[in-house]
């Protein structure tokens, strides 16, 4: 195996809950609050039959091929040239996304603290940072995650509490005006987060308790129902229907914060503390691309190639999308489709085609 | 192609090494060296005349054993107990028995050494040499040799004395309360501090040479059945790999067997303190006493510690969990206090509240420079103060901290230099790392600083977070003897986290904390 670090299943869960939180609970609320309105907090719930969908999937097929991951075993189902084919299609999609993950990062950056800076350097300089993680390796994302993860739930879990003066449970009456449509539809977008959890195809095979890894995995998807809806209900209490037309809600309502006088516009703060989950995010979507890359590949060592993808990485950001704008309703449209065709549907086949195989292969036998 | 190429050049190079080595290691040695002895004791003699060629300070002492057979005595002047040497061996050796008396020797018996060692001589410890390397060894070590004609083999006495410093407390690790021994320079004194803590015969001490010319004597001590038998093995191999000329002072030795050199955080714990290296190996460290340092070195270390004291576990549970903390935030501060300081005022100004804004603004509206230089400059000048204090004679370093302290605070601020809030950010942040109990822990947060202080200039508290990630993510990649060096809390273990956030009440350490490669 070209990754010699092993992971224990608590410590992907824990990797695995800012990689879809990080972005998440920038973008997710003005995007369903559009759809749901009122109904936006139930929203992630919805949403999140696609994670449990997804890591269901993952979880299967990892049990056919327990030491492989999707891009290893993806050859081993459909055979050798379609099998490249699907890989290449992983690692782009991964790619893509990651320069994706990286532009939300930067606008958020340069649109709301550093306006003058250019982006290539808030980029740059991430992608950087993320680079030592990823060349250190699967288990010094996973204890930085263990490290880090921890403090960023606790404060924003005290940013919301300091938060609880300000709050409107009115603004969430009358619940389900016009049924429960909207809220379906606005789950569309917490639903293409959701399905990001199909990482941990690319995790699971080096957990040392295999056994508890289907258990918490669930247990993430849970914890980051548990956050989005905090997050969205926040958001909704707070700013209401407008929460729609708000660029960041959380950070907006940051700036509501007032403690004792003297924290005062914590939304630096919240910026700090987000960059930290945003760091666990990039790394582990980055260590997927690259560990698929030298599998792909069928290379003796990942190291060597992190800084040349690191790059591309940077390149991608600049070129998903011509501004914030456009990202935006990219994220709220078309990408629910583009995520969940990659990380659903495409697995999904393929779990498909492994079970009919099984079926053929067990009937043969008791056939002969 | 380009890797090939470097592989190359590299063996050329060891090539070349090895080559400029060997003449070396003929003149150290003379070819008779490895040997054994001869039965002429002449020969033997002028052998060991030739080793010690131009050594004014190595004595060589003909004599008659109860007047009937040649011997020789051979040891180094100064490193030896010249008194015990005539009480003890001398002079019951020479001396004729007038009369029969029970301890004369037969004519057979003055070839033999083992009635010799049983009759005559009367010190404890009495080894057998048959080279001449373990001679030159034994005499190295200020134990005297003592030849005998016609015998293939000599004997020495340990009767080794040298001036040693007397058991003070560390001055860099004082506790209010808790023991005050320090370890000395002189091996076998640090050996028996330890066995007097720990009197379990499970206790080891594994004795093996180091340097190729100061033949350093090192002591790797461990507790079998709490230290792990791969950790003992790994030690042992680390230290059985180094080759290099000498070792003075067990930084070499610290330098050498490290997983990464090249990182600012050290790897491995030194100490003065009997009890720290008593403590570490109860729970399974290993401990490598080096002959000649007063500070011996634990293995494996972790992150946490590097910030414990042992006075925390000689006060009581709750206050010593409440300084824990204290200290945890003081390391906070020794790392990110200037930098904080300098981001809030050059980027994010709406985090102050506006009174305080205002006065800050004022008290800075004067100054010439950005925040950044600022605080680099009264950076530097501190750092400059507390190594020129560590270094000039104890006299001339009360001149220097008066003078110091009125060019860091009072004249600077007067001139319109530094701004009143930066002489307090830089005082606290400076008192602040000195609260680390290890020096060196302290050390690596005080350089780390400068980086983050230009990150905090260039991109705010984006600087800030993005240092603080690359400082953890090193941390992490960070192993000591193949434990993670932030293990308990990252890889997590639940059991051992007891001695990390707080440090419980002894009754409540029920199991040993254990070290793993995980």
């Amino acid at each position: 195996m070209i990754e010699k670090g092993k992971i224990s299943a608590a410590q992907m869960a824990l990797m695995m809950h800012p990689t879809i939180i990080a972005t998440g609970i920038l973008f997710v609320p003005s995007i369903s609050a559009a759809k749901a309105g009122r109904d936006m907090w139930l929203s992630p719930i919805w949403g999140s039959f696609i994670g449990f969908l997804v890591v269901f999937i993952a979880y299967q097929l990892h049990k056919h091929f327990p030491n492989e991951t999707i891009i290893e075993y993806s050859e081993h189902i459909v055979g050798r040239i379609p099998g490249k084919v699907i890989g290449l299609i992983y690692l782009l999609f991964y790619l893509h996304v990651n320069g994706i993950i990286i532009r939300e990062y930067g606008e958020f950056l340069s649109g709301v603290f550093l306006m003058t800076t250019p982006e290539s350097v808030i980029f740059g300089s991430m992608t950087l940072v993320c680079a030592f993680a990823v060349r250190g390796g699967l288990e010094v994302i996973a204890r930085s995650a263990q490290l880090f993860i921890p403090i960023v739930v606790l404060l924003f879990l005290l940013i919301v509490f300091f938060l609880a003066l300000d709050l409107a449970p009115t603004n969430m009456l009358p619940v389900f005006e016009e049924g429960i449509t909207p809220s379906i539809l606005g789950a569309a977008a917490p639903a293409a987060w959701f399905s990001e959890f199909l990482l941990i195809a690319f995790l699971l095979p080096y957990l040392t308790d295999k056994e508890k890894g289907l258990k918490w995995a669930n247990l993430s998807v849970l914890s980051v129902v548990f956050i989005l809806v905090i997050t969205n209900v926040t958001a909704l209490f707070l700013f209401g229907e407008i929460t729609a037309d708000l660029l960041y809600p959380v950070m907006s309502a940051g700036r509501y914060v007032r403690v004792a006088e003297f924290f005062t516009h914590l939304e630096s703060i919240i910026m700090a503390i987000w960059i930290l989950g945003t760091f666990i995010k990039i790394s582990v979507f980055y260590y997927a691309l690259v560990l698929g890359t030298a599998q792909w590949l069928k290379l003796s060592e990942y190291k060597f190639i992190v800084l040349p993808l690191g790059f591309l990485l940077v390149l991608f950001a600049t070129w998903s999308a011509p501004n914030l704008t456009e990202l935006k309703g990219f994220l709220g449209t078309s990408a629910v489709f583009y995520l969940l065709s990659v990380q659903l549907v495409l697995p999904s086949i393929l779990l498909l085609i492994v079970v009919i195989q099984k079926k053929v292969i067990q009937k043969r036998s008791i056939q002969a | 192609m380009f890797r090939k190429r470097r592989k190359i050049k590299k063996l050329e190079q060891l090539i070349a090494e090895k080559e400029l080595k060997q003449p070396q290691e003929s003149v150290q040695q003379a070819p008779r060296s490895q040997g054994s002895l001869s039965g002429d004791l002449n020969e033997n003699v002028n052998a060991l005349r030739s080793i010690y060629d131009n050594c004014s300070d190595f004595i060589i002492r003909p004599f008659l054993i109860e007047g009937k057979e040649k011997a020789t005595l051979l040891y180094i002047d100064g490193l030896s107990n010249i008194e015990e040497i005539n009480a003890n061996v001398l002079t019951p050796l020479m001396e004729i028995p007038k009369g029969q008396q029970s301890y004369e020797l037969t004519e057979q018996e003055v070839h033999n050494l083992a009635s010799i060692l049983e009759k005559k001589i009367s010190v404890s410890q009495v080894k057998e040499v048959h080279t001449y390397m373990d001679i030159t060894n034994q005499i190295s070590l200020g134990k005297p040799v003592i030849l005998i004609n016609q015998s293939v083999k000599g004997f020495s006495v340990d009767l080794g004395k040298w001036a040693k410093r007397a058991i003070e407390e560390p001055s860099a690790e004082s506790v209010i309360r808790g023991p005050r021994e320090g370890f000395i320079e002189s091996i076998g004194v640090n050996i028996a501090l330890i066995r007097r803590k720990i009197r379990s015969p499970k206790l080891k001490m594994e004795e093996l040479e180091v340097g190729r010319i100061t033949k350093t004597t090192i002591v790797l001590a461990y507790i079998v059945g709490l230290a792990e038998q791969t950790l003992i093995d790994e030690a042992k191999s680390r230290l059985r790999r180094i080759d290099i000329d000498g070792v003075l002072e067990s930084e070499y030795i610290e330098e050498l067997i490290e997983d990464n050199p090249s990182s600012p955080f050290p790897q491995i714990l030194n100490t003065e303190r009997v009890d720290v290296v008593a403590s570490y190996l109860l729970e399974g460290h290993v401990a490598i006493f080096v002959d000649g340092s007063p500070f011996v070195l634990i293995a494996p270390t972790t992150l946490y510690s590097l910030f414990q004291a042992s006075e925390d576990y000689y006060q009581r549970p709750l206050l010593s969990t409440a300084i824990r903390w204290l200290r945890y935030l003081f390391i906070v501060i020794s790392l990110l206090l200037p930098s904080l300081y300098v981001a809030v005022l050059t980027y994010h100004h709406e985090m102050l509240p506006t009174t305080l804004l205002i006065s800050m603004a004022a008290s800075r509206e004067p100054i010439p420079f950005p925040a950044v230089i600022e605080a680099l400059l009264m950076e530097i000048m501190f750092e400059i103060l507390r190594e020129a204090g560590i270094r000039l004679p104890k006299q001339i370093g009360a001149a220097v901290s008066i003078v110091g302290a009125l060019v860091i605070g009072q004249a600077a601020v007067e001139a319109g230099i530094v701004s009143a809030p930066m002489v307090m950010v830089v005082a606290v942040t400076g008192i602040a790392s000195f609260s680390v109990p290890r020096y060196n822990a302290g050390m690596a947060l005080r350089m780390l600083r400068f980086p983050m202080l230009i990150l905090a200039g260039m991109l705010g508290l984006l600087g800030i977070m993005l240092g603080i990630i690359a400082i953890v993510v090193h941390l992490c990649t960070l192993r000591s003897f193949g434990v993670p060096y932030l293990s308990p809390m990252a890889p997590m273990q639940g059991q051992d986290m007891k001695d990390v956030m707080m440090r419980l009440p002894r009754w409540a350490h029920r199991s040993r904390p254990h070290l793993t490669g995980n």
